[in-house]
């Protein structure tokens, strides 16, 4: 999130798109109500009348993969209705930016694009340079090559009759929401956007954010409080895994993973350290030498010295996505030889199910860390199979509850919560941390014995206390940091000494010549000469914003909203007094308030910087750069659809390549298929399935469908049912509300069908699993898989009936 | 010879609807076994929306008012000083013994915790209904055993113990008609607080008095019907006499019911009468198979004088009042769409208390003086030996009582 | 037995808002939690939306029902907490035998079940159809919300109002009729412009706030008067018709035997008159 949770309550229209935070996040709750007691609208937009639409003012139900249809409509909305937050997007926002000449878009297509490697070329996209090579700008927003006139030409396409029309979104209820949403464009309110799966899985879920991103920035809510782009993450700890970098194409802290071609340490950082000529632009990844040299010193410590490239060249080197469903393929072709899942269950929570399961018997090995048996710890007895013929060895470790150890979780706030250990594992669980470090004993044992290139093993700095449970604060104090050296720093005004061994006390500090160690530089700050900052409980809130300055520590450096330079203006006022997230104080010549983004003052000011201090511009991209699919989100039907994109011929993401078990056709597969969460079950739902507490709420696999769809199938409520889809089959109750309503699409009622993912073949409630029928096919930047929207088919009865 | 030997030398020459009893009574015994080694969830049909079914709408709310002709009987004859009704208060006396014996045994099936049933005696709650029935329904059984104890001590020649009995004869009876009294409506009170869950067509304020009134026409009724029966089948002496002057006084009772029925149904009832088709169904027939067919045939003299019609008539009022304690405790606490009916179980252990009702009414009519006759002229101090006397009345028919 | 001190405004008491409530239940497993209960075998849903299990039990002393429906051409999902109401004066506790309820001056109505002889009189009475039985065991006892009274006594919240994000507040009950009805001035749109539990059965210890009607919603319609008051007018009467019944048949009977008492006494007069006669 830009902002986090409590701030909610700050808003005065909280459009939850792609999420259902009533029933996937139930104590945030607490906090949107608290908004809507002080008159804040709670908007819901969902395909289905979810426990968070029952709480709404208004509702609006939108057809699973058509968000950009949506959100552009209204982003033209607000641009054609004024409602647009003029000054912030002239001056924060990249809208007076011009676009070079050659751009274009046509038919859906923007230019470069490569019709047989399916990719664009994102150089083609570029600002329009001066002799200088800076970009050229209209601060008037009126050259027709300027971002502004280039986005409200692409999104006049999207008038509210023809987003209805692909949304199938009642017209009343698409305005009502647009009306109350869009209201927030005035300096002095505050609209913050909600979203979670509902948006980022589809083949065009990095596209969708920007939808969301690019409406936020033209009504003027990065940065203030109530507003901001806010994602629910799906897991308690999830931020803190993204965070340190555990997906595949990251670093900690959001470093880039090397590529094959950045053969050495100088083309990674020539590569990937964005440079600007704009002074008053913080460009703030220009730091990146600093964080990574941080990094490589604290994974080789004294090994890493400026000789050796700070042991550069041990870092494995990437040669293409690596993302989850392409291990699957991998493993699926018997390209893998053995496979570690900690706390992650391949079996139920990706998709194509069954094309995983069948993978994991082509594994030599296979290690689980878990709780419970899961479905991937089991999959070589699940039902219709012959243990005898899986020649996979199974390793199941059982692993200590998050209440059985310390150690902090991140929240989608970015609040890194300190927690202590509040009961011992249960019979020989341990916790990760253990297992890890067992693990690198293990393997560095082997490894010192000889081996193919034993170094990026054996010369890892792995100093975590000499006691059989690794000393979890000894990991904390690394990810902060801490000089190698005595050193001393002038920073302004004053002269920092530091001596070796001393906590980085934050990130501007962190040097590129090894005199600092940082395991994630963007923690630097959490664990300081002062303490864990990460365990302070202080419930102070001095500006009653709900930010909670003491209480636990956040990154970066504790700023509770980033961009928080854009809730003033250029000389430093705030737009809305009454919320004041930072102030210019002029006597003191500081700022109050939160952590500014940025100490530097005012715009104005000669010494200002613009408040986007994450892109090399400064200013709020409306217009990306380098995203594979385009710099503007474009409306493109979902791989399976039962609809024409009326945008344009172009029928899907052109950046994304169909894999085969997929299909269009709606006579074999007439409905449209999502899955979604639930309160009472988590995830692949080992955590859940097995507590009878929870499994008596929900003790079945089951579907919803509508009053229309069960009365065309003969099916009455809790009749046993079975759904197809061109990846599998299987067996569910039917749940039959008037919740599901079927689509308007170009006239034609179609119907969906809804399904929980949470249920598997292993713990105590057991069912079919919903991602046996889901696509494997994802986001052209991200991969993540397009859970949401799919075709499928329905009938009564089958095996189990 | 040794006891056991000679009870079954005398089971074998009981008459075989005796023997009958004996197994029905059996089989309630061993489904009593069964509530109690599988649970009540599993023997019963009782649940969370029925705690009360058969044993307690039977059982309790029903058995009491039918035990009720001891005191009724008690007042008549000692209060009223209409003596010569005194050969009906012996019966009476030991059906209201028998009853309120078998009320005891029924709610200690019922309730979860009978081991604990002496709590009532230890933790005091006044404003409670029960608490005050319990209470009474334990001071009257004692009464009860008191006056039981009479041909008891006659039978076995017990003269000390008989003249202390005789000498709070008077007390015992005035006692028993206040507590009957008390315990009587209170079973009524019980359900003045089921408010809004009591059917309007039979919940009202007065409920307490129409119960308390319809128990002395069960009561009448019951001994009418008994005298009957222990003449026709066991071969006791013919009371038809009697029967026709209790006969006389049915009707005022009635006629009081009957009115405290149209008052309260009609002045004090809130809420809609007519809206369950099935209830009102029920209603009808209480009202008008139980109260005012025998109302009406009652008032008629020849009915009065008639055996089987008189006994019709009695019959009617008791299945009135049977209906009535059914429709109050059970049927009209029924919300709509909500169904309880008896399991096996339940039944057999009902069926088997009935049955263990006549059957040792029968035994001890047979070897304890119940039925002989006392005279006003028989002096009532302290006698050597019990006199049969058979002046008016025909001797014992052949039948069950009489044979060894 | 109930403790009835008439100022009930210091008594803790609920105030749940079911505008507010989002039907996650974590009321319903926080109960299950703290008092340790049982999970109820379930196969499906019982009932409209997720509702289960499909009533209060010996197992489940708090529940969500839930309505899923059409309205005016609106969905409505909406969600209501069944649990004890915690009465002011209780009709479980007027109408216990052993007294095994007591109202506690803190509010909530607890049992005792060393005391209870499993007579079911208080599900017969409550209106609310709270309490429950443990048909399961061979030697029942009732079971209901206990109104986390052994947190409650330690200044803690119930343990459901301790999960809730939202809904429940809890409180003083003054100041819960108070919050309740500033929110029904506030957002006179929102709001049923009743509450329920306020007067119902004399005034309970749980105050809901709702948009729908209550019968749409699953509330039970309950007379305003407390319920023992329907018992009391008529139990109070015991002593007096005890006396009266037995003064009136010992007079009666005073004057009916006096005939014989003095036919007796005259015979007896005659006897002795007579001896002393014959004897001359």
């Amino acid at each position: 999130m830009t902002n986090h949770w409590i701030d909610l309550k700050n808003s005065d229209a909280i459009l939850a798109i792609g999420c259902n935070p009533a029933e996937n996040h139930p104590i945030s709750f607490k906090w949107i109500e608290a908004a809507m007691d002080n008159g804040g609208k709670l908007l819901a937009v969902d395909p289905r009348f979810t426990r968070t639409a029952s709480k709404a003012d208004h509702y609006a139900q939108i057809r699973p993969g058509t968000d950009i249809a949506y959100l552009g409509g209204m982003i033209n909305y607000a641009l054609q209705n004024n409602l647009t937050h003029k000054e912030y997007v002239a001056e924060y926002t990249n809208a007076s930016f011009i676009v070079n000449d050659k751009f274009e878009f046509e038919e859906g297509i923007f230019c470069a694009f490569d019709d047989q490697e399916k990719t664009y070329d994102p150089k083609a996209w570029a600002y329009e340079v001066d002799a200088a090579g800076v970009a050229r700008r209209d601060k008037s927003l009126q050259d027709p090559r300027c971002v502004y006139q280039q986005m409200k030409k692409h999104f006049s396409r999207y008038s509210v009759d023809m987003v209805c029309s692909v949304t199938g979104t009642n017209k009343d209820d698409y305005l009502a929401v647009a009306k109350a949403f869009c209201a927030t464009g005035r300096p002095d309110k505050a609209g913050t956007i909600l979203y979670a799966m509902g948006i980022t899985q589809s083949t065009h879920g990095t596209q969708n954010v920007r939808a969301v991103a690019m409406l936020q920035m033209l009504l003027g809510n990065i940065g203030i409080a109530g507003g901001g782009v806010n994602a629910l993450r799906g897991e308690s700890n999830v931020q803190g895994s993204t965070d340190y970098g555990l997906l595949f194409h990251i670093l900690p802290g959001y470093l880039k993973s090397p590529e094959y071609d950045n053969v050495d340490l100088k083309a990674y950082l020539d590569k990937w350290t964005p440079k600007t000529k704009d002074p008053k632009s913080a460009n703030w990844w220009g730091n990146t030498p600093k964080y990574t040299v941080s990094l490589l010193k604290a994974w080789y410590g004294d090994n890493a010295t400026p000789e050796n490239s700070f042991c550069y060249d041990y870092l494995p080197k990437r040669s293409g996505n690596y993302s989850f469903v392409k291990l699957m393929e991998k493993m699926g072709r018997g390209e893998l030889q053995g496979l570690v899942c900690m706390g992650q269950n391949p079996a139920v929570g990706g998709p194509d199910s069954l094309a995983t399961r069948d993978a994991l018997g082509k594994l030599d090995w296979l290690v689980t860390v878990d709780l419970w048996e899961t479905e991937t710890s089991i999959f070589w007895k699940r039902p219709g199979v012959n243990p005898k013929e899986i020649k996979t060895e199974v390793f199941m470790l059982p692993a200590a509850s998050s209440v059985e150890k310390e150690g902090s979780i991140s929240n989608s706030g970015r609040w890194a919560q300190w927690r202590y250990k509040a009961a011992e594992p249960v019979g020989e669980a341990k916790s990760d941390l253990w297992i890890i470090d067992k693990f690198f004993q293990g393997v560095r044992k082997a490894y010192q014995k000889g081996g193919v290139f034993p170094e990026p093993v054996t010369k890892l700095a792995w100093n975590y206390g000499n006691h059989e449970e690794p000393d979890v604060h000894l990991v904390a104090k690394e990810i902060n940091g801490y000089f190698t050296k005595d050193t001393t720093i002038v920073d302004k005004d004053k002269t920092l000494e530091f001596k070796k061994g001393d906590q980085v006390p934050m990130f501007k500090y962190l040097q590129d010549d090894g005199s600092t160690v940082s395991g994630c530089w963007i923690y630097c700050g959490s664990y300081t000469k002062d303490g864990n900052q990460m365990a302070r409980r202080d419930a102070a809130d001095p500006t009653g914003l709900g930010m909670f300055p003491k209480w636990s520590w956040c990154w970066p450096v504790n700023r509770r909203i980033i961009y928080n330079r854009a809730s003033v203006n250029p000389d430093g006022i705030p737009y809305n007094a009454k919320r004041a997230v930072i102030a210019w104080d002029l006597v003191e010549k500081k700022w109050k308030g939160d952590v500014p983004d940025g100490p530097w003052p005012p715009l104005n000011d000669k010494e200002g910087k613009h408040p986007f201090i994450m892109v090399p511009e400064g200013h709020g991209r409306l217009y990306a750069l380098d995203l594979k699919d385009g710099p503007f989100p474009e409306h493109y039907e979902p791989i399976e659809s039962p609809a024409k994109n009326l945008f344009s011929r172009t029928q899907t993401n052109p950046a994304v390549k169909i894999p085969a078990n997929m299909t269009s056709d709606t006579n074999k597969y007439p409905f449209i298929g999502t899955t979604y969460r639930m309160t009472e079950h988590w995830q692949a739902g080992a955590m859940t399935r097995s507590l009878p507490w929870l499994v008596e709420l929900v003790p079945t696999m089951f579907v919803e469908i509508s009053e229309t769809l069960a009365r065309t199938k003969g099916v009455n409520n809790g009749d046993q049912v079975r759904i197809t889809t061109e990846r599998g089959s299987i067996e569910a109750k039917a749940l039959v509300t008037s919740r599901l309503k079927p689509f308007n699409v170009q006239g034609k009622m179609v119907e969906q069908v809804g399904l929980p993912w949470h249920f598997g073949y292993a713990g105590l409630a057991t069912g079919d699993s919903g991602n046996v029928l889901t696509p494997s096919v994802g986001c052209a930047n991200t991969s993540i898989p397009e859970f949401k929207a799919f075709l499928c088919n329905i009938e009564k009865g089958g095996k189990r009936a | 010879m040794t006891a056991a030997k000679i009870i079954m030398n005398e089971i074998k020459g009981y008459h075989n609807f005796v023997k009958f009893l004996i197994v029905l009574v059996s089989a309630g015994a061993v489904a009593s076994l069964a509530r109690f080694v599988f649970g009540l969830g599993v023997t019963t049909n009782l649940n969370d929306t029925f705690p009360w079914g058969l044993w307690i709408s039977f059982d309790v709310v029903t058995a009491v008012p039918l035990a009720a002709g001891a005191f009724t009987l008690g007042a008549i004859v000692h209060c009223f000083h209409i003596k010569k009704l005194e050969p009906l208060v012996r019966p009476a006396i030991v059906t209201g013994f028998l009853g309120y014996s078998l009320v005891s045994v029924g709610l200690l099936l019922d309730l979860g915790q009978p081991h604990r049933g002496w709590h009532t005696l230890v933790y005091w709650n006044p404003h409670s209904p029960m608490f005050e029935v319990s209470m009474c329904i334990m001071a009257y059984s004692t009464v009860l055993f008191l006056e039981f104890l009479s041909p008891v001590c006659e039978k076995f020649g017990y003269h000390v113990p008989l003249r202390l009995l005789r000498t709070i004869e008077m007390p015992l009876v005035i006692a028993a008609a206040s507590i009957s009294t008390l315990h009587q409506s209170s079973l009524g009170t019980f359900f003045l607080i089921a408010v809004d869950k009591l059917h309007s067509l039979w919940y009202n304020p007065l409920l307490p008095l129409l119960f308390w009134i319809s128990a002395m026409c069960a009561g009448i009724s019951i001994i009418i019907v008994e005298a009957t029966m222990s003449h026709k089948w066991m071969g006791q002496p013919d009371e038809s006499e009697l029967l026709e002057t209790l006969a006389k006084i049915l009707p005022y009772v009635l006629t009081l019911y009957l009115t405290a029925k149209l008052f309260s149904l009609f002045a004090l009832t809130e809420g809609p009468l007519f809206d369950r088709p099935g209830l009102v169904a029920l209603f009808a027939v209480e009202m008008i198979a139980g109260v005012l067919a025998p109302l009406v045939m009652l008032m008629n003299g020849s009915v009065r004088e008639n055996n089987r019609l008189r006994s019709t008539a009695a019959w009617l009022v008791i299945t009135g009042v049977i209906l009535n304690r059914f429709n109050v405790s059970m049927f009209g606490m029924m919300e709509k769409g909500t169904m309880y009916y008896p399991s096996f179980i339940e039944s057999v252990v009902t069926i088997g208390i009935i049955a263990a009702h006549i059957l040792f009414f029968v035994l001890i009519a047979k070897y304890f003086p119940i039925f002989e006759h006392h005279p006003e002229t028989v002096d009532y101090s302290i006698p050597d030996t019990f006199h049969k006397t058979g002046k008016g009345h025909a001797a014992p028919a052949k039948g069950v009582g009489s044979e060894a | 037995m109930s403790d009835l001190t008439n100022d009930f405004s210091k008594n803790k008491a609920f105030l749940i808002d079911m505008t507010k409530c989002t039907g996650c239940r974590g009321c319903q497993v926080a109960c299950k939690q703290w008092n340790q209960l049982e999970a109820e075998k379930t196969e499906f849903f019982t009932g409209e939306g997720y509702q289960n299990p499909p009533l209060m039990s010996e197992y489940t002393f708090t529940r969500i029902k839930f309505r899923d429906y059409e309205k005016n051409g609106q969905n409505e999902f909406a969600f209501y907490k069944e649990m004890c109401m915690h009465c002011n004066d209780p009709a479980c506790a007027s109408v216990c035998p052993v007294g095994a309820f007591v109202k506690t001056k803190k509010g909530p109505v607890t049992y005792d079940a060393k005391r209870c002889i499993g007579c079911r009189f208080c599900m017969v009475a409550c209106p609310f159809g709270v309490p429950k039985y443990e048909w399961s065991k061979a030697f029942p006892l009732v079971r209901k919300c206990t109104g986390c009274y052994s947190r409650v006594k330690e200044g803690q919240k119930p343990a459901c109002a301790t999960t809730c994000p939202s809904a429940i507040t809890y409180g003083n009950r003054d100041e819960m009729i108070k919050e309740a009805n500033k929110r029904i001035a506030t957002r006179p749109e929102k709001y049923l412009k009743k509450l329920y539990g306020a007067e119902e059965a004399g005034g309970t210890s749980v105050i809901y706030l709702t948009a729908l009607p209550f019968d749409e919603l699953g509330f039970k319609h309950v007379t305003k008067r407390p319920l023992p008051s329907y018992t009391w007018q008529a139990l109070r009467l015991v002593p007096g018709i005890f006396l009266t019944v037995g003064g009136s048949l010992s007079l009666l009977s005073w004057f009916t035997h006096r005939k014989d008492r003095l036919k007796k006494e005259a015979e007896q007069r005659d006897a002795s008159e007579k001896a002393p006669k014959e004897e001359s």
